[in-house]
């Protein structure tokens, strides 16, 4: 009973956790199935927007202006990774290994040592309102809203002649060139934006929980692709709408299993393998049903 | 001629990074079409019909010579680039079409074809109107079907589809790459007879390619037959008109006895 105590009362606090996170997982949610690009640079976007947004509120800065900044930092980061896979023709996940693996170098120049406290430092909940930082329920609007305001924003733009294109350019490849549309802006566009998202994430978090780590994107990737499949599993993604909200959903509900693990006594690092194995199996069944199915690869881009 | 539409000179595309010995895919093509030509192009497989068309296309850039269309050198353009200048309908349906997308979306996006896509909702009811209008001499019923995946149509109906978002950005050329080879003959038919219609109804100058003969005797104003790389015949007018069968299949083998004893 103890168990199940400790995990009813986390319920709330883990929601408002896994609103923040959503932006990461729209983040990768956005090359995976958009683009059909399995981007990989979340996982250094992730902790270069925390490690921005810190070293800039320490200096003094707007937590705001902060914020921003470090979602710029992201939109590079992801303009980067599309870069090297452009130019050079790298494959996707190599060149985002490449750039995840930089930014730990940059995150620690960043931050000047590998972890930072923020506790008594401005924020943007401060900036909002004093109480949010207290007030379990005032967090969760809070997400709530700037979740919501995010995919009204993205169903949007999809919607426009830019986001259409941009939509082409994972359906249909070859198409694109025909239709006068560059694969070059749309994925530099495409992987901008997703890295951006997944900044602003972790400048959330940084904020939310009063310091930054270099470690704290290790393993997000994965917990992100969980993620996406949950919700993809529940609300499906056969419509844009869908697709957005897929994340969202999938976010909320993989960080209350995570919650529930770890109040059943998981060792947080004992998650790690549990969500690999968790991600195996998601995508790995499929093709197991049917025998000689499709690769790996097409797994990803499905 | 100088009021040529579209002007190819001295063309040549060897692949394979152009090794000793590597055969040129296109050795010196020069191919002139007046505005309102229809052109078909024959050959045997190999011959540098597809190449033609691509490097017309701007899949690729070609080892010499120049593409000039409407007095501009596009040579060196990149194929998305000269899109609202040149479309194609694909041999394979597949291609065409965005298959995840609906019928709209896939007309909205041929629409900015050519123009820079905005940041504004791609459809509206104008919109939605003028594609039905452009939908409906097809008479398939793709009209009352504006927000159907194009996924769930068949092969026919999406090239029918892919050949309306060909034209709907008034190109200078259409390029017509073996599109109705993936059919079955009724379905062929049916996408020929619209072919022909929005060229017509357009006034569209169109290079079409095909390996169908009867196609070819049946079609358009010019006929140029390829072979190794080279075009081998480029009649018009009323030689054309008056071609048969019997006499292509004769030109076919000449050409190909000549070039075997010319070996």
């Amino acid at each position: 009973m103890d168990v199940l105590n400790a995990f009813l009362n986390l319920i709330p606090v883990t929601f408002a956790q896994s609103l923040m996170y959503s932006f990461v997982v729209l983040g990768i949610m956005i090359p995976f199935r958009l683009l059909s690009f399995p981007d990989l640079t979340s996982e250094g976007a992730f902790p270069l927007g925390g490690c921005v947004c810190a070293a800039l509120i320490l200096a003094g800065w707007n937590p705001f202006l902060a914020t921003a900044v470090a979602v710029v930092a992201g939109v590079l980061a992801g303009m980067s990774t599309a870069l090297i896979h452009l130019q050079f023709r790298l494959n996707s996940l190599l060149a985002g290994i490449l750039v995840f693996t930089a930014l730990y170098s940059v995150n620690m120049r960043v931050m000047g040592r590998s972890n930072v406290a923020l506790f008594s430092a401005d924020s943007v909940f401060l900036q909002v309102s004093p109480a949010i930082l207290g007030s379990v329920p005032l967090q969760i609007a809070f997400f709530a809203v700037l979740v919501a305001a995010t995919l009204l924003g993205l169903r949007w733009y999809l919607a426009t002649e830019a986001g259409a294109a941009l939509r082409v350019t994972g359906i249909n490849p070859e198409l694109t060139p025909s239709l006068g549309i560059s694969l070059w802006t749309y994925t530099l566009i495409g992987l901008g934006l997703a890295n951006g998202l997944s900044a602003f994430g972790g400048a959330l978090v940084v904020q939310l929980q009063g310091f930054a780590d270099i470690g704290m994107g290790m393993g997000l990737l994965i917990n992100g692709l969980a993620s996406l499949v949950i919700g993809e599993t529940v609300v499906g993604r056969n419509t844009v709408t869908r697709q957005l909200l897929a994340p969202v959903v999938g976010a909320a509900i993989y960080y209350q299993f995570v919650s529930l693990g770890l109040s059943l006594g998981l060792q947080p690092s004992d998650l790690k393998i549990v969500t690999a194995i968790f991600v195996l199996v998601t995508l790995g069944l499929p093709a197991l049903r049917r025998k000689g199915g499709s690769t790996g690869r097409e797994k990803l881009h499905a | 001629m100088s009021g040529a539409l579209l002007s190819v000179k001295g063309l040549r595309k060897t692949f394979d990074g152009g090794l000793p010995g590597a055969r040129p895919a296109l050795d010196g093509v020069d191919l002139e079409l007046a505005p309102g030509d229809f052109a078909v192009v024959i050959g045997s497989n190999g011959a540098g019909k597809s190449t033609l068309l691509n490097s017309i296309a701007g899949a690729f850039g070609p080892d010499a010579g120049t593409i000039t269309l409407a007095g501009r050198d596009i040579t060196r353009l990149p194929g998305h680039q000269r899109a609202g200048l040149i479309t194609r309908v694909f041999q394979d349906p597949m291609i065409g079409t965005a298959a995840a997308m609906t019928i709209e979306e896939n007309l909205a996006l041929a629409e900015r074809r050519g123009q820079s896509r905005r940041l504004r909702l791609a459809l509206d009811r104008t919109r939605r109107e003028t594609y039905r209008d452009r939908l409906r001499p097809l008479a398939l019923g793709l009209e009352d079907r504006l927000t159907t995946p194009v996924a769930l149509l068949s092969g026919g109906q999406r090239q029918a589809l892919s050949l309306i978002m060909a034209v709907m950005s008034q190109p200078k050329l259409l390029l017509l790459d073996e599109h109705t080879a993936a059919l079955d003959p009724r379905t062929a038919d049916l996408v020929m007879q619209a072919t022909l219609q929005v060229v017509r109804d357009h006034g569209l100058t169109a290079l079409m390619v095909t390996h169908n003969m009867r196609q070819a005797i049946e079609t358009g104003n010019r006929l140029v037959m390829m072979d190794a790389g080279r075009i081998r015949l480029d009649i018009g007018g009323a030689e054309k008109s008056a071609l048969t069968a019997n006499d292509l299949i004769e030109k076919f083998r000449i050409d190909n006895d000549r070039m075997l004893l010319g070996a």
